[in-house]
């Protein structure tokens, strides 16, 4: 076991250093820099004179080729220090401090959300297998599961936003605060504000892996239920709902515990995309905003935080299937 | 010894030549209605994107001018088809009102829909015919079937002409990937031993890194986007799910009986790699394609949607969206594009789901 994990361990560092190598070389060989994109961009005349730009960039590490200011990079983070973002003039990691709140919360109430809907519409759908209405869910669900979130995402808010205004069900275009909403706002008032907001990205993250794990248990059920233990159960006398949940589903629940692990990095990342379309402040909307900037430091913090979880959640996955399935060994 | 038949009688009798695996998974397939009504829709836009200067555009199919037969509509496909002529009389792209006083004489056959996917038709362009309407006028209408966006270019026109790109990122990205993925998964499986750590840590690697990170820091990469380069970066970063499989089936089948042969026959790696495994890898690995145009379709069109799409000139269904973004009013530029796209990743995963069933037999055995 222990020897294991150090193997892993041992595989998932060289893995991490190609991945962050990859793309800091990436990173640095996209056309603009981070003083030249910030500054010129919005306004030529806050262009910075050549010599003001060479001491900044010896500030940076900007003037030494990728390879060897990748080197200085991986140091600082063994060390613990991500660097400070040049385009916003913080510490990377008090930047993903504050916008990893707001990723969790959505993130986090869109895969609850997933869960508590998925389970007993998977559940139906084995139990009434085969019928007219399971078809029609079952088609239902695929249906969702192709639909583009961004077309989603529109869609909503032309109904919520747009169709719906000046109504009781009328629903906040983007962000994540009314007007307002200040400090002094009660946490009563300003929780059911951003609730409000939260509505339509939490629809929007969770309807994709919805339909994809209602799918996934359903597939799981039409497995076990040929299985010959529910034969067993069935034969010595136990309920429809008392096979199906407490002989059958509990062994689904195996491949279902893994993939918690495997969303382990889309819990912390954020999507971009959403996160883009609802001016969510967020992790993905950093990672977007850092790739127009050019900000290398932001960029590389949030690889490296990315590759860190997706490792880890490889990591996570074996183990559990390992734990809660003893046929399984992780040698 | 001429036993030609009375020997075997007892063998049932033959029915027909055995069908060969590809014509039994067909025969599957075609059992499937949803899956078969996919394919149809997909050769449907094979077709629209085949003939998309004949259904929607502003330059006859096919006309006579002074003397001579010419086929302008080409010119959409590539600028360069446009026939000389027409420039030199000063047509500037403009060909009812042209055609008639230039050359009394000429006759023009017209695309279906008179609308330009690039620009405004004008008033009176076509006679008796006003301009199109712009900003938020647009409305869908009898003349501009899904509307006109904000500077009044028909969305049925663009539609029609982002066809081609919707297919072509499909096709040209997964074309790519596969031969990438197959490659690699295919010389790690049967190789073995470092290879196959050296091959597996690079997929791996690639696996890793989200591929809307990759595919955003690429596309800063290049210098001048086009749709090309998308299709590329999109090939080059989707291969991995593919090299798995492939990897997973050149591992299965290396060591099973007909490779020995083959090997003691005297074929080499090569010949066993492409003549004898890969025919009967083909299949698995044809399904993880099929879903990865649809997520190549997902990709290309959230990338226009987020502002990284080709440049204007070329069309995409995304970039219809992410026109819309600005103009939530005009609920036309979401709804047609959005379907457009939806139906079409609906098609792709769904002829996936029913290449899957039709040529995996542990599917049948459990359906059974």
């Amino acid at each position: 076991m222990v020897s294991y994990l150090i193997r892993r361990m041992a595989l998932a560092v060289v893995t991490l250093l190609m991945i962050t190598g990859i793309v800091y070389g990436l990173a640095r060989s996209m056309p603009g820099t981070p003083l030249t994109i910030a500054m010129g961009e919005s306004d030529p005349s806050r262009k910075l004179n050549p010599a003001d730009i060479e001491r900044m960039k010896k500030a940076y590490g900007l003037d030494k080729p990728w390879y060897s200011a990748y080197f200085v990079w991986a140091g600082n983070v063994v060390r613990g220090d991500l660097g400070r973002s040049i385009s916003r003039k913080q510490p990377v990691a008090t930047l993903i401090g504050e916008r990893i709140g707001p990723t969790l919360a959505l993130s986090g109430s869109a895969l609850l959300l997933t869960w508590l809907v998925s389970i007993p519409l998977g559940l139906y759908a084995s139990a009434r297998s085969g019928a007219v209405d399971e078809r029609v869910v079952s088609f239902g669900l695929y249906v969702l599961y192709s639909f583009p979130t961004f077309v989603a995402a529109l869609f909503l808010q032309i109904i919520f936003a747009v169709w719906l205004r000046d109504t009781a069900w009328e629903l906040p275009l983007f962000g994540m605060r009314g007007d307002g909403i200040t400090d002094e706002t009660s946490w009563f008032a300003s929780t059911a504000d951003m609730a409000r907001h939260a509505v339509l990205p939490v629809i929007c993250q969770s309807y994709v892996s919805l339909a994809w794990y209602s799918r996934f248990i359903h597939a799981n059920m039409q497995e076990v239920v040929r299985q010959d233990y529910i034969r067993t159960a069935k034969a010595k006398g136990a309920g429809p709902w008392r096979v199906l949940v407490h002989h059958g589903f509990r062994n689904t629940l195996i491949p279902l515990v893994t993939l918690l692990g495997l969303s382990l990095p889309a819990l912390l990342g954020g999507s971009v995309i959403i996160e883009q379309i609802f001016t969510w402040p967020g992790m993905g909307r950093l990672f977007f905003e850092s790739i127009r900037e050019r900000d290398y430091p932001t960029i590389m913090g949030l690889t490296f935080m990315f590759s860190v979880l997706t490792l880890a959640g490889q990591l996570v996955a074996d183990m559990l299937y390992a734990w809660v399935d003893p046929r399984v060994s992780v040698e | 010894m001429t036993s030609d038949e009375p020997s075997n009688e007892s063998r049932p009798p033959r029915q027909q030549a055995a069908r060969g695996f590809w014509s039994e998974a067909w025969q599957r397939f075609r059992s499937r209605k949803l899956s078969m009504a996919a394919l149809g829709f997909v050769l449907f836009l094979v077709l629209v994107a085949t003939f998309a200067p004949a259904i929607a555009g502003t330059k006859p199919v096919i006309c006579r001018y002074k003397g001579t037969i010419y086929v302008p509509c080409l010119a959409y496909f590539d600028r360069t088809f446009e026939p000389v002529i027409f420039a030199k009389d000063r047509f500037r792209g403009t060909y009812p009102a042209n055609l008639a006083e230039k050359d009394p004489e000429s006759w023009a056959i017209w695309p279906l829909v008179f609308q330009d996917p690039y620009r405004s038709v004008r008033d009176n362009e076509w006679p008796g015919e006003p301009a199109n309407p712009a900003r938020d006028q647009g409305t869908p209408s009898r003349r501009n079937l899904f509307g006109t966006d904000q500077y009044g270019v028909d969305v049925f026109a663009k539609m029609v002409h982002g066809t081609t790109v919707a297919l072509l990122v499909g096709f040209v990205s997964m074309g790519l990937a596969g031969t990438i993925g197959i490659t690699i998964g295919a010389t790690a499986g049967y190789f073995g031993g470092w290879v196959d750590m050296l091959a597996s840590r690079l997929i791996e690697v690639v696996m890793c890194i989200p591929t809307l990170v990759l595919i955003l820091a690429l596309v800063a990469f290049v210098d001048k986007p086009s749709i090309w380069k998308t299709m590329a970066i999109i090939g080059l970063t989707g291969w991995t799910g593919i090299a798995r499989l492939a990897r997973a089936e050149f591992l299965r089948l290396r060591s099973s009986e007909f490779v020995m042969a083959a090997r003691a026959a005297g074929a080499g790696p090569l010949r066993i790699m492409l003549r004898h495994i890969l025919p009967n890898a083909l299949a698995p690995v044809l399904v993880p394609i099929t879903f990865g145009i649809a997520s190549a379709i997902l990709i290309e069109s959230s990338l226009s949607f987020l502002g990284f799409g080709p440049p204007p000139p070329s069309v995409s269904w995304g970039s219809l969206l992410n026109d819309a973004r600005s103009n939530l009013q005009m609920w036309w530029l979401v709804v047609f594009p959005g379907v457009a796209i939806f139906l079409t990743v609906l098609s792709y995963n769904l002829v996936g789901e029913g290449l899957q069933e039709a040529t995996d037999p542990r599917l049948r055995e459990a359906r059974k």
